[in-house]
């Protein structure tokens, strides 16, 4: 058992240092810029059939969000702008790195909460998606010590039965 | 004002409050002790238990987290080189140094006693400034409030990130998402899809705790692999300060404490700006300049008296006039409103018993913060040695299961998840969170003052620059926009010069 997790380790460690190795250089602002810019577009083009008016109102309740999301594509566009100027003074971009590996551990422990939510709200049982937490972080920072599986499965009963029976959460 | 204090002052002393406030000051000095956990981190997990209290026990917990983790931060910065807030920063400066020197103790003293004046010189500011400026408030009509929120989100727009147009798109996806619900002159629904639960909108503690608290958790994949090492038997300094010392500190606290309260009045501007200035401010006054960066217990003090300074007058503009001095308290308005308590003249005419009793609350707060500090500096210290393996989940635990008791429900907490996700990309742009949280806080009183002002002007715009309140906040706006750009275009020239 032991000469496996290692062997696992071993892996993980390999593929880790491949994925550090591939970093993808982003424009930010210019991405955020037209990001952003589309989204206000969409928010835009939603909004007459997302709320609804009266004829009688002075201002409706569209007035306040399109004049938001026009501040907002006013501002996009100046981040663009100020990209684009410098691309045609051939200055560098505002840039930003992003490391794979960064991504994919961000993107696991994503998957750990998820699960974790998803066993709580298909069970009903909050206890048993609070451990399955537990488990899988410990899991994920590669723990070999069971005392702390003990300690932090103890502590997510503990917050389980504080709120279930000092604040009444009937989870 | 004095008419309010007997009262006050028997509804503040009873076992609960105090038990409340007791724990509130250990979770905010054990939250802040540890690297990588922040004060609005602990406020915003803690933030669904104060809904079922009633405002003066939960804002008491509140108060104690906000207070006590002015003064934790400091703890790992003088134990480890490592700030465990942002705001202790300025205090590692000397107070690592001194440590090496083989003065923990004293240094951890010095920083407990500074921060315990800061606080409660902030607090009594806040009992006298504050019914003042309510005062002032009340005399503002809609239009002008609309203004007074216009001058808030564009200071935190500003002053938050790097860029001020990308804070102003931070504040506009904030406003935004407080759109969402029902509309709070008609009642009509706005962007809930088809989906009933959204009609009531979305809490602000759940969508902080996926936009602030889980995205920390993301954030543990950019995590190093490191130790830190802490040898608590090493505290072995009595702690005393010489005479001389003493007396050294003692205008620096002053003086820092009275930057602290006016950094802390302005909004969008916190307890981190607060430390830096008076640490500065500290260095040029001091006869002992060359023993700052090196120990200094002039630095300490002036650090750790500024950022506990701050606690009480961020609470002046939040209290009579609902806007936020920083995103912890922006956050405790929701604690506040949620006992029907609403920002402005009432609170301290109508609610006046209740509001006393937490402004006199907080002088509290900074004592027990002293006597807890002086018991139990050395849990603090190993506190800060808690393993991340066993933290992370725990966090996550609070999150879900405060995410879920607001509502009972579990779609509050797949909420939670998407807003982990949506700040988790921001991050990546370089995209600011705290203004996102001050359009939420603000959103549904900068709307309704801005659509009323318009109703009652037959929508005639004029309005807003009718009075000479709207003409002073229309100043302020533009002052604060000329200033934040030329902060920014000597910050950038300063990065050329540096390269």
């Amino acid at each position: 058992m032991k000469a496996l997790i290692e062997r696992l380790d071993a892996r993980l460690d390999a593929i880790g240092e491949r994925l550090a190795k591939k970093d993808f250089v982003v424009p930010v602002d210019l991405t955020a810029g037209i990001l952003f810019f589309l989204f206000g577009v969409f928010v835009l083009a939603v909004t007459p059939a997302q709320v609804t008016i009266s004829d009688k109102d002075v201002v409706n309740g569209r007035v306040f969000p399109v004049m938001l999301m026009v501040l907002m594509m006013i501002c996009c566009v100046f981040l663009i702008g100020k990209e684009v100027y410098r691309m045609v003074r051939k200055q560098p971009l505002t840039i930003k790195t992003i490391n794979l590996l960064v991504e994919v551990k961000a993107l696991i422990i994503f998957c750990i909460l998820l699960v974790s939510f998803l066993i709580c709200k298909y069970t009903e049982r909050f206890v048993i998606g609070a451990v399955f937490c537990c488990l899988g972080f410990l899991v994920y920072f590669r723990c070999k010590k069971p005392a702390y599986y003990a300690i932090t499965v103890a502590l997510a009963v503990a917050i389980w039965m504080a709120f279930r029976y000092l604040l009444k959460v009937n989870f | 004002m004095m008419e309010f204090i007997g009262p006050a002052a028997g509804l503040l002393f009873t076992l609960q409050n105090i038990l409340w406030i007791n724990l509130g000051v250990f979770i905010g000095s054990v939250f802040a002790a540890i690297p990588g956990l922040s004060v609005i981190l602990c406020v915003i997990l803690f933030l669904p238990v104060t809904y079922r209290l009633s405002a003066i026990p939960g804002m008491m917990f509140l108060l104690g987290i906000y207070c006590a983790g002015g003064y934790g931060g400091s703890v790992s910065a003088i134990l480890i080189n490592t700030p465990g807030t942002p705001h202790a920063a300025a205090t590692m400066l000397d107070g690592h140094p001194l440590s090496k020197k083989g003065r923990t103790k004293a240094a951890l003293k010095i920083a407990l006693y500074a921060s315990t004046f800061g606080g409660v010189f902030s607090a009594i500011m806040l009992l006298f400034l504050g019914p003042q400026v309510a005062q002032i408030a009340s005399q503002l009509g809609t239009a002008e409030y609309f203004m007074v929120c216009l001058f808030g989100l564009t200071i935190i727009a500003g002053v938050s990130g790097k860029s001020m147009i990308k804070g102003i798109i931070a504040a506009c996806i904030g406003l935004l998402i407080s759109c969402i619900g029902s509309d709070p002159m008609t009642s009509y629904d706005r962007y809930t899809f088809g989906i009933p639960r959204l009609y009531l909108g979305l809490d602000l503690a759940i969508c902080l705790i996926g936009l602030f608290a889980l995205v920390e958790i993301m954030s543990r994949a950019e995590d190093k692999k490191e130790a830190l090492h802490v040898d608590t038997k090493k505290m072995l300094d009595d702690g005393t300060l010489t005479p001389d010392e003493k007396k050294r500190i003692r205008l620096p606290i002053f003086i820092s404490s009275l930057i602290g309260v006016m950094v802390g009045i302005i909004p969008g501007t916190g307890a981190s700006e607060a430390s830096w200035f008076s640490y500065n401010t500290a260095k040029n006054m001091s006869k002992h300049k060359e023993e700052f960066g090196h120990g200094s217990v002039e630095g300490i003090a002036a650090a750790e008296a500024a950022n506990n300074a701050v606690t009480g007058a961020t609470l002046i503009p939040l209290l009579t006039l609902g806007i936020p001095g920083d995103g912890t308290v922006a956050i405790m308005l929701s604690a506040l409103m949620i006992n029907g308590l609403n920002p402005g003249l009432s609170l301290f005419t109508t609610d006046g018993d209740i509001m006393y009793a937490i402004m006199l609350g907080l002088i509290l707060v900074n004592l027990f913060m002293l006597l807890q500090g002086k018991l139990l500096t050395r849990l603090f210290a190993k506190v800060v040695l808690i393993p991340k393996e066993i933290l992370t989940p725990i966090i996550v635990i609070f999150c879900f299961a405060g995410a879920y008791s607001v509502n009972k429900n579990y779609f509050d907490v797949g909420v939670t998840l998407i807003f982990a996700v949506i700040a988790w990309i921001l991050r990546k742009f370089d995209m600011p969170a705290v203004p996102i949280l001050l359009g939420m806080v603000l959103g549904k009183m900068t709307e309704t003052n801005f659509r009323r002002a318009l109703f009652i002007s037959d929508g005639n715009p004029k309005i807003f620059f009718s009075s000479v309140y709207c003409l002073i906040f229309l100043g302020l706006i533009i002052l604060a926009v000329a200033a934040i750009i030329r902060g920014k275009m000597v910050e950038k020239k300063a990065a050329n010069k540096g390269k």
